[in-house]
């Protein structure tokens, strides 16, 4: 009788209850390590569940079984009482090694049984793990994609890191947007005055000439062929051929301009549809603009001298190898997602274009 | 019977899968919690989905950390650091619950005010300010109305609430340190504070009384220069330090007389479990005339710490009255003002033996004595605590300089100790 009764208060006399994962299939568990989970532990009290096999508590679709394992045996380990601080910590310590796939398993199932001492535990490794390493060491080690696009790249970036590459190149893409801009501003004025039509012909004349005399004269429109060369060939990438596109663009204008600025006149009336692109992308571009790339006028001149000249040497090293990107770019042309042209240097294609000053 | 969840998609690049970026947003945050900003931010460049993971960042700390390089220009790091403040700010999305600006170089900038006004509107719960170099900075009047507030830190900064200011109503923590600011808006903070449990008060100016009437403190901490200290209504009052850093050496005439500020101080204090008597506040306590006990016993108090100037008769009487009145206290920590020991200036050079007649400490268990110089006050006082305390285990001797060492532990070997258990450890200087 004695040793009946002595049965009941063995201590291998645990009580288990019934857990099923979302893959269907069953298992028993110890009930006090289990209930170490709110989650579980609220199913539990609040709906009976888990006393049988039919009437299982369901664990949530983020834990799999071999998880669950490493989730009971962390469960045991910290529910039983008389543990000291330390052995806690030295626990954690060696339970947290695995690698990043399954930690971030663990946290994921962690989360869905509300085990928040687990999800802080891992979640401090997984902060670990990405703390000083480069991006590319990051996407090495979680597996994640590669894929901004090389356009999002190329918008200025958060100078967050402050370095100096970026820094260069935000201020080259500074310095072309405001190059850009400035053309785009004489281009805006030309523009205006071909659509007023009843001004006579004698105004428009002279008002082409003082413009034409401030511009940096044929420099500039020599740049500009280029761009609308380049534009012209994103827009419409079955046509290489862009010469052709251009000189038939120019005999169609009517013979009203003056021979010197036939170029800023054709370039402009081509230009009409892409103008209206252009403004939405500067304003839709300026929202990520960082500060870092227009503060330019804040430095003095000996300063503003030597920027520019690391930006030309950075220039320089980027067109260095820009021919053979061009080659890459023109037989993906077709695939790439079409971004609206804008005048901020996001085109790859667009910086090749303008600092062919050689 | 499944719980409703949030479907998961599958994300799957390439060969292996990504596991990181499926997790809950709300996990995410807690992994780029545990970074730097400038790390956290730096994430926006690993991949299309991790853009503006970092943006959603509860608590943003702005120190050191966030700029790779450091310069004794000033204006070069103003820029960097308000360009970078400005910039998380205007693309963070969702609540701010914690904004710390702590950076070493940074001199108080009108920037803060902007920052101010823009967290208060966002309901800021926690904001840190720490301004480490410069004038105290004025804090503009829109962080008076943030009643989201619940813990506020500030460190050198001006306070000067507008007239409108009618408190924190859910304050609960508030540390100022090296502050300014004046009498009746110090009050006027605690008393409409009515939920403040943690009172944090180091260094200031402008206040010389400290009436402090909070009926949810549990902790207060001070240490400045003031003239007296009451409280009122304080009953949750469970720990206290105290540190008065002003000699009362030559107001001690004015203060001849005067009723006891042992017995003033203690009148509301009736479950003060921790006490800390810092730098000169015994002294002050000691004034006028010392009980022998206090006429209700602190019976939760279980630690004490006081600094004392064991040349003053009168400290060492408002000791023993608190020993009397402690019959609970387990630990004690003695620390020596040795600057003051070496001069005996009017006051009586030895205290009297039969007062530590009648003052058990039962309950003692640890001791640490501090800056001993083998004087014979000391000797009277540490003898007393070996011959009274059953059930002391350890007593911890530490002297203030090698002088005299070998005679001051040839005393203590002599003592007698009621407690078989005791040990005495002799530290070196």
């Amino acid at each position: 009788m004695s040793e009946a009764a002595m049965a009941v208060v063995k201590p291998e006399m645990k009580s288990y209850i019934w857990v099923q994962t979302v893959d269907g299939s069953l298992q028993q568990v110890e009930e006090e390590v289990a209930m170490f989970c709110p989650m579980i532990c609220q199913e539990r009290l609040q709906t009976g569940m888990g006393s049988s096999k039919n009437y299982a508590i369901s664990l949530p679709q983020r834990v799999n079984p071999a998880i669950f394992g490493l989730i009971l045996d962390y469960c045991r380990f910290h529910q039983a009482p008389g543990r000291s601080n330390k052995e806690r910590k030295t626990f954690d310590e060696k339970f947290i090694r695995m690698d990043t796939k399954k930690l971030c398993e663990l946290t994921s199932a962690a989360d869905s049984l509300q085990l928040k001492p687990l999800v802080d535990l891992t979640s401090r490794a997984l902060a670990r793990i990405i703390e000083g390493k480069t991006p590319e060491e990051i996407r090495e080690a979680f597996h994640l994609p590669d894929d901004l696009t090389e356009e999002e790249k190329l918008e200025p970036l958060r100078n967050m890191t402050d370095d100096p590459r970026i820094r260069l190149l935000n201020r080259l893409y500074a310095r072309k947007r405001k190059e850009l801009k400035e053309r785009q501003k004489l281009k805006n004025v030309v523009v205006e005055e071909e659509r007023v039509d009843d001004r006579s012909v004698d105004d428009l004349l002279s008002f082409i000439n003082s413009v034409d005399g401030d511009t940096k004269g044929t420099k500039t429109s020599k740049n500009k062929k280029k761009n609308r060369r380049r534009k012209d060939h994103i827009k419409d990438p079955s046509s290489i051929n862009t010469n052709e596109n251009f000189n038939k663009g120019l005999n169609a204008l009517p013979p009203l301009c003056h021979n010197g600025v036939a170029n800023n006149v054709s370039e402009a009336s081509t230009s009409n549809h892409l103008r209206m692109q252009n403004l939405a992308t500067v304003s839709f571009s300026s929202k990520h603009e960082f500060v870092d790339g227009g503060d330019d006028d804040d430095l003095d001149p000996a300063m503003k001298e030597e920027l520019d000249r690391e930006v030309e040497d950075f220039a320089r090293r980027l067109n260095s190898d820009w021919p053979e990107r061009m080659q890459e770019i023109l037989s993906l042309g077709q695939e790439r997602r079409l971004v609206p042209i804008s005048v901020n240097g996001n085109c790859s294609t667009q910086i090749y274009t303008g600092l062919d000053r050689r | 019977m499944k719980r409703g969840e949030q479907p998961q998609s599958p994300c799957l690049t390439d060969l292996q899968p990504d596991k990181l970026s499926c997790l809950p947003g709300h996990v995410i945050d807690q992994i780029l919690s545990h970074l730097s900003i400038r790390e956290a931010v730096r994430t926006s460049v690993l991949s299309s989905k991790w853009r503006y993971k970092w943006s959603t960042l509860p608590n943003l700390v702005f120190d050191n950390q966030c700029l790779p390089i450091s310069s004794q220009d000033h204006s070069i790091i103003k820029n960097k650091l308000v360009r970078i403040i400005d910039h998380v700010l205007l693309l963070h999305s969702g609540a701010i619950n914690k904004f710390k600006l702590s950076h070493r170089d940074l001199i108080g900038v009108i920037d803060i005010d902007r920052w101010t006004l823009y967290l208060t509107r966002r309901s800021i719960k926690e904001l840190v300010l720490e301004i480490w170099k410069g004038h105290r900075y004025k804090i503009p009047s829109c962080l008076f109305t943030c009643q989201s507030l619940i813990h506020l830190e500030l460190f050198n900064c001006w306070l000067k609430p507008p007239s409108t200011f009618i408190g924190f109503r859910n304050l609960k923590s508030l540390d100022l340190q090296h502050v300014t600011m004046d009498q009746d808006v110090f009050e006027n903070l605690i008393s409409n504070c009515p939920l403040l449990e943690r009172l944090t008060l180091m260094n200031f100016d402008g206040l010389t009384h400290l009436n402090i009437d909070a009926p949810n403190l549990q902790f207060f901490d001070i240490g400045g220069k003031f003239e007296d200290v009451t409280f009122e209504n304080t009953f949750h009052l469970a720990v206290v330090s105290i540190g008065l850093y002003l000699n009362l050496e030559n107001e001690k005439n004015r203060w001849q007389g005067s009723s006891s500020n042992l017995l003033k101080f203690f009148v509301h204090l009736p479950h003060v479990r921790r006490l800390e008597v810092q730098s000169y506040f015994l002294k002050y306590l000691a004034v006028g005339v010392v009980p022998l006990k206090l006429p209700r016993p602190c019976v939760d108090l279980t630690y004490l710490s006081i600094r004392i100037n064991f040349n003053d008769s009168k400290e060492i009487s408002a000791a023993l009255c608190l020993f009397r009145s402690s019959p609970n206290l387990q630990e004690l920590e003695v620390l020596a003002r040795t600057e003051e020991q070496q001069s005996t200036l009017g006051i009586q050079a030895y205290s009297r033996e039969d007062e530590y007649w009648n003052c058990p400490v039962v309950q003692l268990q640890y001791v640490r004595m501090d800056g001993i110089s083998g004087i014979k006050p000391e000797l009277n006082f540490i003898s007393f605590l070996l011959l009274y305390s059953p059930v002391l285990e350890r007593m911890t001797v530490k002297p203030a300089s090698s002088n005299g060492g070998s005679e001051l532990m040839k005393e203590l070997l002599r003592f007698r100790r009621a407690s078989g258990l005791a040990e005495i450890i002799y530290l070196d200087p």
